[in-house]
């Protein structure tokens, strides 16, 4: 009962402290949501939710010949989607003059002319066409997206087409004839590298819409839907956050116990009939709740204001703990180590700041980092729980972070008995 | 030590790396009596009530609280005492009276019975109406009744005071030693250091003097003043360097002891009337002017004096 008043006593402390509350809340929330709104509207995964419905016609005069593909059928099944824009409606009209005279009469925003060549002109070795945009000269927004789309599409049909090209040029000088089968193939190959291509591009692991021929589409994985690159960017920076406020935390809180020896607290804590392991493992128990009830909330905070998704509920509690055990073990060990809380100061500023550094917490939606930097890393309990976020983050199933939290199970036992002792001999 | 004896305290000895600071005190301290410990700043005061409160371990001897050893009884021996540490030693950033209930559960208290205690303990210190406020808003009397107030929760047979009333204004200082008598009347036993001679000899039933932490004299006030044959004080001030005038009252007919501290030399003597025209005229004997001249009976500032030849303040 005792450890536990302690345990209270502190907790009520340190959530009555403007200063501390502001670092485990605020600066924390505050950081990542200057973050989030540089790049407002893109996390959610609704990019421009707040446009108008803009209505697109597309008017198909594409004649393929037979057997050939038919590139204006695919261009009405990429603008119809389900991962385009909501605000963004497409249908089809039969000419060019009823589309013009819609514009004219503000029924629809934009329209996109397919020429009758399309297809043909693509697949002929030096054809050239072209897809025409028209649009009610009143609107700006929604018609540029629309255009960097089409250019999205056409970019990924020119590729395949090069990609296509360079490939039957080449298979003809080594005497191999190309078949409509083998640039079928050429294409689906090309899609991939592209598919790639674009996840490293974006820093994420969900593909960008590929243009794939429509017998392949079914059986191409689909991406989660409900986030998108910048989405996981943010929530690996909240990560970096939580962990790097959370250690800041572990590290504040075991201070109280420098703040109670130089107050006088501790020491008539001594001279009531209250064992000195009580008293002790009181102050590791604040330690301990403090970090939790701060992850928890920053955790909930964020999911509500950042739309952050921090995935399977068991993988992510696994991660917590890790974290929570971690951060109060190295807070307790880290401020055994030091005289008095104005040396703790300076102290737990550089070397929270340091170890974060190298643990990553500042570069994890960096993509491409060194090897060795990623080996680092691990020299440090924040590149640790930084792997565990990561891993839950992609959704991973508990079972693979289990590893991950045994490691900071470890690590934070080991700090908490090395700092333990430390306290124990210097009030003996 | 008999079964009247609160406090027991035998051969004590504490040193902090080479230098002593309690060399083998002994005294005893019978129960339901105000004992004060009286000495200058760094005579070992704080340091003998640190071992009696469990806060440092002696290095050698013991102390037995209503007969438990500190030494290996210290769990039940630190249950029996209330210490009211020299500083302020509260939570300031709770109110009053959270902080009495945290004290309160760590003498064990707990439920109805700790809720009653602190309302009761509110009442005695005189901050029932603020209690709500954070320690942080008081004044430095009410931070200090606040920290007896913690001393009292347990209802202990014996409280420990460590200097309380240090840098306090004097309304809060006769509060405080109001409820030491008030407490003492209740019976327990108070065990108070003091640097302050007057607030020994108002409370006190038996006095202990230490000095370099030693115990040099104990013993009620009466006993202590018999000490010295109950010599008068004076305290002159010259308007020359003193030196070769004390020489001369030194070798006067009546002159217990001569002194210098402060800018004033201090003449113990047996009668004031008889000795202070003889100090006036040897004084003139050298062309020295004594331009004041301040007269004070026996009192504890006086044994001090006489026993350690300085000044108790010094």
């Amino acid at each position: 009962m005792k450890m536990i008043a302690i345990a209270l006593k502190d907790i009520k402390q340190s959530f009555r402290s403007f200063f501390a509350v502001g670092m485990m809340l605020g600066a924390p929330l505050l950081i990542t949501g200057l973050i989030y709104f540089a790049f407002s509207g893109l996390t959610s995964g609704k990019a421009g939710s707040d446009l108008p419905t803009l209505k697109v016609a597309v008017v198909n005069l594409d004649r393929p010949a037979a057997n050939q593909q038919n590139f204006g059928a695919l261009l009405i099944t990429f603008l119809n989607d389900k991962r385009m824009p909501d605000w963004l409606h497409t249908s089809e009209l039969p000419d060019e003059s009823t589309t013009r005279s819609e514009i004219d009469r503000q029924e629809i925003g934009a329209a996109v002319i397919v020429p009758v060549d399309f297809s043909s002109s693509i697949l002929s070795a030096n054809g050239s066409t072209g897809i025409t945009i028209l649009q009610d000269p009143t609107l700006t927004i929604g018609p540029s997206v629309l255009k960097d789309l089409l250019t999205q599409f056409t970019d990924g049909i020119n590729g395949g087409k090069i990609a296509v090209t360079v490939a039957s040029s080449q298979l003809a000088s080594n005497g191999v004839k190309v078949n409509s089968a083998m640039q079928q193939g050429i294409i689906q190959n090309y899609s991939n590298w592209y598919s790639d291509l674009s996840t490293d591009i974006h820093h994420g692991q969900e593909p960008e819409l590929v243009v794939q021929p429509p017998h392949l589409q079914s059986s191409t994985p689909v991406a989660s839907s409900g986030t998108n690159p910048v989405a996981n960017m943010m929530a690996q920076i909240m990560a970096g956050m939580l962990i790097f406020f959370a250690f800041f935390t572990g590290a504040y809180a075991a201070q109280s116990i420098l703040r109670e020896d130089e107050n006088g607290t501790l020491p008539r804590l001594f001279s009531t009939p209250t064992q000195r392991s009580t008293i002790l493992a009181g102050k590791l128990l604040a330690v301990f709740s403090i970090v939790l009830v701060q992850s928890i909330v920053l955790m909930t905070l964020a999911s509500i204001a950042f739309h952050i998704n921090w995935g399977q509920p068991l993988s992510t509690t696994l991660v917590v703990l890790g974290q929570v055990v971690a951060a109060s073990g190295f807070g307790i060990l880290l401020i055994s180590l030091v005289k008095n809380s104005r040396q703790a100061g300076a102290v737990v500023g550089g070397v929270i700041s340091s170890t974060g550094l190298l643990g990553g917490l500042f570069s994890a939606s960096v993509p491409n980092m060194p090897g060795f930097f990623n080996n680092i890393t691990h020299f440090t309990p924040q590149g640790w729980v930084m792997d565990g976020w990561k891993a839950a983050l992609a959704g991973n199933p508990a079972g693979q972070t289990i590893p991950t939290f045994l490691v900071l199970l470890f690590i934070g036992i080991f700090f908490f008995a090395a700092g333990s002792v430390i306290f124990s001999r210097r009030f003996a | 030590m008999t079964t009247h004896d609160a406090i027991f305290v035998k051969n004590l000895h504490k040193n902090y790396g080479k230098n002593p600071a309690v060399q083998g005190i002994r005294f005893t301290v019978h129960s339901g009596e105000i004992f004060s410990l009286l000495g200058p700043n760094g005579a070992g005061k704080t340091t003998t009530i640190s071992m009696l409160s469990g806060l440092t371990e002696p290095d050698e001897g013991d102390a037995f609280l209503m007969g438990h050893s500190i030494r290996l009884e210290s769990q039940v021996a630190r249950a029996l005492v209330g210490v009211v540490p020299q500083e302020i030693a509260l939570y300031m950033d709770l109110s009053a009276r959270e902080n009495l209930l945290f004290w309160g559960k760590m003498y064990g208290l707990g439920g109805a019975i700790l809720r009653q205690r602190v309302d009761e303990t509110l009442e005695i210190i005189g901050l029932t109406g603020r209690q709500k406020e954070r320690v942080a808003t008081f004044s430095g009397g009410m931070k200090r009744r606040v920290n007896i107030g913690v001393a009292l929760l347990h209802r202990p047979q014996i409280v420990i005071m460590d200097e309380p009333t240090v840098g306090i204004d004097p309304q809060s200082r006769r509060h405080i030693l109001d409820s030491v008598k008030e407490l003492n009347r209740q019976g327990m036993t108070v065990l108070y250091t003091t640097h302050y001679m007057e607030e020994a000899q108002e409370i006190s039933d038996h006095i202990a003097i230490m000095d370099q932490g030693k115990l040099i004299a104990c013993g009620t006030h009466a006993e202590l003043i018999r000490l010295v044959g109950e010599q008068a004080r004076l305290e002159l001030t010259l308007n020359a360097d003193p030196s070769l005038v004390m020489q001369h009252w030194q070798m006067l007919e009546g002159v217990q002891q001569v002194s210098r501290s402060d800018g004033h030399v201090t003449v113990l003597a047996e009668d004031s009337n008889l000795i202070l025209p003889r100090l006036f005229e040897a004084a003139s004997q050298i062309k020295t002017r004594i331009t004041s001249v301040e007269i004070q009976e026996p009192n504890l500032e006086t044994v001090f004096l006489q026993l350690t030849g300085k000044a108790l303040r010094d």
